[in-house]
Parts: structure tokens; sequence; C-alpha cells
């Protein structure tokens, strides 16, 4: 990491960007469904002439500007923040590859707010027919908005050959797994608005709610039973090496292994609301809320689950085989460990000088800028745990042997990052670990 | 001396002239700033005439309360564009600044969002009886601390020589930057700056609507808060480091010109503004004070990007001369989804816009 670092001890700052961007992505992809949701509603509440819905609709119209306005907008803005706050090199590399297609979505987002606001605001002024328009266009600047976040997710996965060469961003756009995230996201979508809606039928007037849950529960069932095969599909879709440290951490013991089992508990999960909404399907006028409440919980968890295991297939990297976790470029490495890492980077000199240039003040110095992205000293992913049982000498044959490029020598190569550092660095970092203990 | 801590920019060019993206990050900027007038400035003043209470207060409150979550919506979402292109342009000194004061940057998320739940509450509570003159109080510090925050990043971002003390002080991200003198002054002048906007906002709408209460409220809010800036615009003047203090004094550089020229605009503003809040004056009385105050503030905006990039000049930093690579095919696709997006916008106004007739009512 070029950048100072954010040293958040315990939790460790990663944690901040997963606590804001499950929120977030949750609400995200809930807009989505709920666009597309409220525009089939609208036209077959208009055909069949059912004033009555029409005004319940209005409602959730409401809401959903509630929803996205106050904690839609407020948390992708937060994901911002945070990213730049833990990883600003990444976020720096990111922004650079792909400002255009933020500049699109942005002009998307600002397309979904004026839309739908319109509709709140001047709901009353508009014909029908405007109205129905406008809802159509709603859906499809907040699905379009999808359209382009999800070639920048999925290129951190999958940057693809093409774009490593040529740096141009429309080939790191359409990488490999780029459509079969699309389709996956677009039926999460469609469940995850769909189970908003039910959450809201389920208090609906009896006379009304038949007419609004059928629709809506066939609407879930369909997000639901196709998120299955969109799932496969993406999940073929992945760099064979990207798949193995998948497949590999599922029968783990380590940590990241437990983590594993929860995100497969989640995906089982998700399947529950498909079983949940048969209910809203065959007995409408019994459904009750905490039923849909209980079916979206389940299916964000399931969501978290495919969200955290896209995140760690693609470790070591942010970016996969372009740049570290830690914000060192696979093309840095080199340079590093022939001519050091303290020469080349201010932050970590000037951290080290703070504490008065010892060896052990540049052992910190660059175990904060190379280690903290995925450890903490003494809380979550403890180096002081991971280290107890290692002498001072352990220490520091281990970090000298992160050093090793070749996976045959390095078997942590999968799940951290080569050491960036002169033997003489590696050293450092290694008394600082050992001196871990003593605090 | 040992160089100072900046990071390295990043390898990767530029998609298009970095001009074009100083343009872009001016008007996005220009756009933020206005919706930031009319939703956090109108906040505070919707407030505080809510807790004034007086049947006409209570009435303005009612009229100008439903523009309020739209304007602040808005606030957020023209914010982003800004925030995009600083970081592509001023990365390394962006990043710095905001890890360095980690934890009240990222306190403005939860700042923002408090404010937002209760200004919807305040909002809610206008068309009846009871009116949440405290929530909307709330709600308006709230948004108005979370213009501090980004004032806070801003001028931190602008002293790389401050960076090792703040870092060394503050390891884990907790300190403001007040080891810097600019910070309270440029935050008074942008917040007070804000309220000023808003209230010439309200004149402005107090004349077109011949709502004769909101054209004076507001003018009375322009002049009370710009007459205040003599106080906090020469205390954020004289604490500018020196190069940038020697630049805008010397009277013939571009910097220079817009801080007398936005300052003389400002203060004609508020001259005419003071006759036209007159019990008697014509409605359109409004209209020059109006004028006169936007320009100034366009005109703060210009010399504010000057005096960022003289503030970096001065540690060798020059965001004209990054490396770029213009990437056409990106800009069409850009282009197009703008020229989509204008059509739509265009038709939906004509859609919404209440007829002519009925905009001229005169207010009970
Ligand atoms: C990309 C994230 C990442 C980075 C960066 C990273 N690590 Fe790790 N590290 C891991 C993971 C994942 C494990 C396995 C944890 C477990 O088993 O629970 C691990 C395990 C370890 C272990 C225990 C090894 C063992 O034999 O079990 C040590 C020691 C360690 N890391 C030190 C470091 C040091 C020192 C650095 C910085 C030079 C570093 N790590 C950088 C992810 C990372
Ligand atoms: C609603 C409350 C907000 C208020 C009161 C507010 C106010 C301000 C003020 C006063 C400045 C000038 C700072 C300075 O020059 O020191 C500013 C700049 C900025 N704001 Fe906002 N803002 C708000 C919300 C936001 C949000 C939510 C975002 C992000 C999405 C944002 C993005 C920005 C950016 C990027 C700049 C800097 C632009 C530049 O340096 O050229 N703002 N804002």
């Amino acid at each position: 990491m070029n950048h100072p670092v954010w040293d958040l001890p315990f939790l460790g700052s990663g944690w901040i960007i997963g606590i804001i961007s499950i929120i977030h992505v949750s609400i995200a992809h809930l807009v989505v469904g709920a666009g597309i949701w409220l525009a089939v509603m609208e036209g077959r509440a208009q055909r069949a002439a059912d004033g009555e819905q029409q005004a319940w609709l209005r409602g959730r119209t409401k809401a959903l500007l509630w929803l996205s306005s106050i904690f839609g907008a407020t948390t992708g803005v937060g994901i911002w923040v945070a990213i730049g706050l833990v990883n600003p090199t990444a976020t720096q590399h990111l922004i650079r590859a792909f400002v255009m297609a933020w500049a699109i979505e942005w002009l998307l987002f600002v397309g979904e707010m004026a839309t739908l606001i319109a509709l709140v605001r001047a709901y009353d002024r508009l014909q029908p027919r405007q109205r129905l328009i406008l809802y159509w266009l709603y859906a499809l600047c907040a699905w379009l908005s999808l359209v382009v976040i999800n070639g920048i997710v999925a290129f951190m996965l999958s940057p693809g050959q093409g774009w490593t060469t040529t740096h141009a961003m429309w080939d790191g756009f359409f990488n490999a797994t780029y459509l079969p995230s699309l389709l996956l996201r677009t039926f999460v979508a469609l469940a995850l608005g769909g189970l908003w809606a039910l959450a809201a039928g389920g208090t609906a007037d009896p006379a009304l709610k038949p007419r609004i849950l059928r629709p809506t529960a066939l609407l879930v069932l369909a997000g639901v039973l196709l998120t299955v095969p969109a799932g496969w599909y993406y999940f073929q879709s992945f760099p064979p090496a990207a798949r193995e440290l998948v497949l590999g951490n599922l029968k783990g013991t380590t940590g990241l292994a437990q983590g594993f089992r929860w995100a497969l508990l989640g995906l089982g999960a998700y399947l529950l609301p498909g079983l949940l909404v048969l209910w809203a399907l065959f007995a409408p006028r019994s459904f009750r809320r905490p039923v849909a409440v209980l079916g979206l919980l389940l299916a964000c968890w399931g969501f978290g689950g495919f969200e955290w295991i896209r995140e760690v297939a693609r470790k070591p990297f942010v970016i996969r085989e372009v740049m570290y976790s830690n914000g060192i470029r696979v093309d840095q490495v080199a340079g590093y460990q022939a001519n050091g890492f303290l020469p080349q980077n201010a932050w970590a000199r000037t951290f080290a000088a703070s504490k008065g240039d010892t060896d052990l003040a540049k052992g910190e110095a660059i175990l904060r800028s190379q280690c903290l992205a995925c450890h903490t000293r003494d809380g979550y992913r403890s180096l002081k745990a991971l280290t107890a049982t290692n002498s001072e000498e352990d220490n520091v044959l281990l970090i000298q042997g992160l050093r090793e490029l070749d996976p045959a020598l390095n078997p942590y190569l999968d799940r951290m990052p080569p050491f960036a550092g002169t033997e003489q660095e590696a050293e450092w970092v290694g008394k600082y670990l050992g001196s871990l203990k003593a605090k | 001396m040992t160089p100072l801590p900046i990071p390295l920019p990043d390898p990767l060019p530029l998609p298009m002239h970095p001009g074009a993206l100083k343009a872009l990050l001016l008007v996005t900027f220009t756009l933020h700033l206005m919706a930031v007038n009319l939703g956090v400035g109108g906040s505070l003043i919707a407030a505080v005439h809510a807790l004034r209470g007086k049947p006409k207060d209570r009435e303005l409150v009612r009229r100008l309360a439903p523009l309020l979550p739209g304007a602040v919506t808005f606030a957020i979402t023209l914010g982003v564009a800004p925030l995009l292109f600083v970081q592509l342009t001023y990365g390394p000194f962006f990043y710095t600044a905001s890890v360095l004061t980690a934890v009240p940057w990222l306190a403005l998320i939860f700042l923002l969002m408090a404010g937002y739940v209760l200004l919807y509450r305040f909002v809610g509570s206008a068309g009846s009886e009871t009116l949440h003159a405290a929530s909307g109080i709330g709600a308006a510090l709230l948004l108005l601390s979370v213009g501090l925050m980004l004032v806070n990043v801003t001028t931190l971002s602008l002293r790389p020589d401050l960076w090792a003390a703040q870092a060394a002080a503050s390891p884990h991200g907790l300190r403001m930057n007040t080891l810097d003198p600019t910070l309270w002054p440029r935050y008074l002048h942008l917040g007070v700056g804000i309220v000023a906007v808003a209230g010439l906002l309200l004149a402005g709408w107090g004349a077109w609507r011949s709502h004769t209460y909101a054209r004076q409220a507001g003018l009375r809010w322009f002049i009370a808060t710009t007459a205040s800036q003599a106080a906090w615009g020469t205390w954020l003047l004289v604490k500018q480091p020196a190069p940038v203090l020697d630049l805008l004094l010397d009277g013939r550089s571009a910097a220079s010109l817009s801080l007398w020229i936005s300052t003389a605009l400002g203060a004609l503003a508020l001259l005419m503004a003071i006759p036209a809040s007159q019990d008697g004056s014509r409605p359109q009385a409004v209209w020059a004070p109006f004028g006169l105050g936007l320009a100034s503030t366009l005109g703060m905006i210009l010399l504010r990007d000057q005096a960022r990039d003289a503030a970096l000049a001065a540690f060798g930093f020059h965001p004209g001369a990054l490396p770029y690579k213009t990437d056409w095919l990106s800009l069409g696709v850009f282009g197009l989804t703008f020229l989509g997006l204008a059509v739509l916008l265009i038709v939906v106004l004509r859609w919404v816009m209440p007829p002519a007739a009925s905009a001229k009512e005169e207010a009970p």
C-alpha cells in the first residue's frame, strides 16, 4: 500500500466494507427488482381498471423512494468512503480504469432518482399512460445501473488477458464472468424485490390481498428458481484458480473454511423463500407479513454468502492477477524484493521514522502496509494468535519464505500475497511479529 | 528536510484531457452545491421558521418543506460525481487526507443518514397540526455537520506538510484536521454561504410565486448571513498559507481577480438586497441581488479551485500535467446516455409542470 494505512484494531478495516456493502448491495438489488415489480403490477392494474390496487401501488412507490434515497444512496456513498479508506491504492486503480463506466452509472442513477421523485411528487398530474411509462423508465434505469456496475465487480474477479495488455476499459468490462453474473444478479433482484413487495402486501386490505400476492409470489418463485441455473453457470465461468480456491476451502479446517460453511448454509437458506411464497400463492388471505420478512432475511443471508464467496474467490488479490489485497501490484513485487519496500514507500517510511527507525519500527511499518489488509494484530485473523507457538526464528523464516514466488515452494500463495521486500525487511517483520507475544 | 510523504500517482493514464476532467469536476460540484444550498440551507431556514411558529411562518414552512427531501436526495446524488472526479485528479492528496482523518470521514455517512431520517420526520409533520420544529433543527444541524466532514478532508488534502504530524498524533484516524488554521474559518464561510444562497433561492421563489413573506424572509436571511461574511471571509483569507495568500492578493492573477470580483459582486448583492427586503418594495427588485449573489457564488467556486491548485503547486503537483489517453468509445457511450437522459428529463418535466395559470396563484 502506497498510501497511509487506516489501522483499525480488533475488527480490522475490511469489516467496515463488509458491513456497509452487505446492506447497500441488498438494498440496491432489492430496488432493481422492486422497480420491475412496480411496473408490471401497475400495467396489470391499469388493464384491469383496478383503482384500488393502483392507489396501493402508489404507496409502495413512496416507500421505495424512501428506501432508495435514505438508505440506498447513503450506503452507496458509504461504500465509496469505505473502500477509499480501507484500500485507497486499489480504489484509485479501479477509478482510473473505470471512471467512464462510473460516470455512466451515475447518469443512470440520476435518472432513477428523477423518475421516482417525479412519480411520487406529481402522481396526480400524470395521465395513467404517462405514469406507466415512468414506472418502466425507472425500472429500466435501475436495471441498467446494475448492467454497468456488474462489469466492474465482475472485472475484479476475472479481469482477463485482454485488459491486462490493452488497459482499454471495455476489454475489462465485458469479461469472462460478466454475463453469468448479470443474469444471476437480475434474478436475485427479482427475488428480493418481490419479497419486499410481499411484506407490504401482507398487510393489505383482505379484498385486495389475493390480487397483489398471487402475481408477486410467482415473481419471487421465478427469481429464486432461475437463480439456481444462473448460479451454476456463474460458478462454471470462474477462472480455474478461483474455482479451485473455492472447492479447496470446502474441505479445509482454517478460519476461511468456516466462513465458507456459513456462506454455503446461506445459499441453502436462499432457496427457502421459494417454499414460503407458496403460501402467498395458494392461501393469500392468511399470508402474514412476518413470513415475507423472514423470507427476505433468508434471501439476504444467501445473497451475502454469495458475495462473500465471490470476494474470497479472488484472494489474495483485489483484482485477480493484477493487484494484491494489500494494494501491491503484481508487477511491483520483483522491484520491491530487489530494492526494498521502505525506500519506495513514503508512508511506511514516515511511520517507521515516527517510531525512531528501530528494526521493530521498520518491521511494524512494513507489516501495516502489507498485512493489515487481511489481519489484525490481536483481533480478527489475529497475527498474535496465528504465531503464538512460533519462536522469533520461526517468524523470520516464515516471512522470508513468503518471498518465494513459486507455489510449489510457498504453500501460502493461494491465500496470502508474496512478501514484497528484501530478506532484511522480512527479518524486521519477523522480529516485529515475535514482539507481539510480549504485548 | 526529508521529502513529504505524497503517495505515487496511479500508473494508468486519465481517460481524457485533465482540463476536461476539471471542467466536469467544476460543473458537477456547482450542481452539488446548489442542491446542498436548497436542501441543507433550506432545512435550516424552514426549521427556524417552524420554531418561530407564527401563522405566516407555519404557512411558509408548509410550502417549503415538501421541496427539501428531494433537494437533499439530489445533493447526495450530485455529490457522487465530484467525489469521483476529485479522486481521479487529486487522488494521492484526497485519499491520504481521508485516511488520516478516517473516523470523522466515515462518520459522514451516519450523520447524513440520521439527518435525512429527521428531515423526513420534520417534513412529514409539516402537513399536520403539530410541527416537529426540533426534528427540523436536528436535521439541519446534522446535515450541516456533513459539510464539516467534507471541509475537514478538503483542507487536510491541501496540507501535505501537516500529514506526518497528523499521522503521528492520530494513528487510528480519530482526529480532525485541527492542526490547520483554515478548518474553522473555511467551514464557517461555507456553512454561512449555504444558508445565504438558500435565502436567495427562497426570495426568488417568493417573487416567482407572488409570496411576499417568502420573498422578504429570504432576503433577510441572505442579508444577515452575507453581512457576517465580512468576518468569516476575512478570517479565511488571512489564514491561507503564504503562497496562496500572495497569489490572491497580487491583483493580477486569475485567482486574485476571482477573489475581488466575486467579493464585489457579493457586496453589491448585499447592498441591493436591503431596499428590496423592505415593506412595499416591488417583487422584481429581488432579481438584481438574486443574480449578483449567484454570480458571486460561481466566482467563489472558481476561486476555490484556483486556490486549491495554487496550494498544491507549492508541493510540486500540477493537475494539468497529468498523463492522459482519451477513451473516445467510453466518451461516446457517456454522451449518448447523457442525451437520452436529457430528453427523458425534458419530457417528464413537461408532463409534471403545473399549468402556468396555477403558478400565479396568490398566497393566502
Ligand atoms: C490477502 C490477505 C492476506 C494478506 C495480505 C496477508 N495474509 Fe496472512 N493469512 C491470510 C489468510 C487467509 C491466512 C489463513 C488464516 C487461517 O488459517 O485462519 C493467513 C495466515 C497467516 C499466518 C499463519 C500461517 C500458518 O502457518 O498458519 C501468518 C503468520 C500470517 N498470515 C502472516 C501474515 C503476514 C506477516 C502478512 C504480511 C506480510 C500477511 N499474513 C498478509 C491472508 C492474508
Ligand atoms: C448533505 C450534506 C452535504 C453538505 C452540507 C455538503 C457541503 C459541501 C461543502 C460545503 C463542500 C465544500 C468543501 C470545501 O471546499 O472545503 C462540499 C464539497 C464536496 N462534496 Fe458535499 N455536502 C454534502 C453532502 C455530500 C455527499 C453525500 C457527497 C458525496 C456523495 C458530497 C460530495 C462532495 C465532494 C466530492 C466535494 C468536494 C468537491 C471538490 O473538492 O471539488 N457531498 N460539500
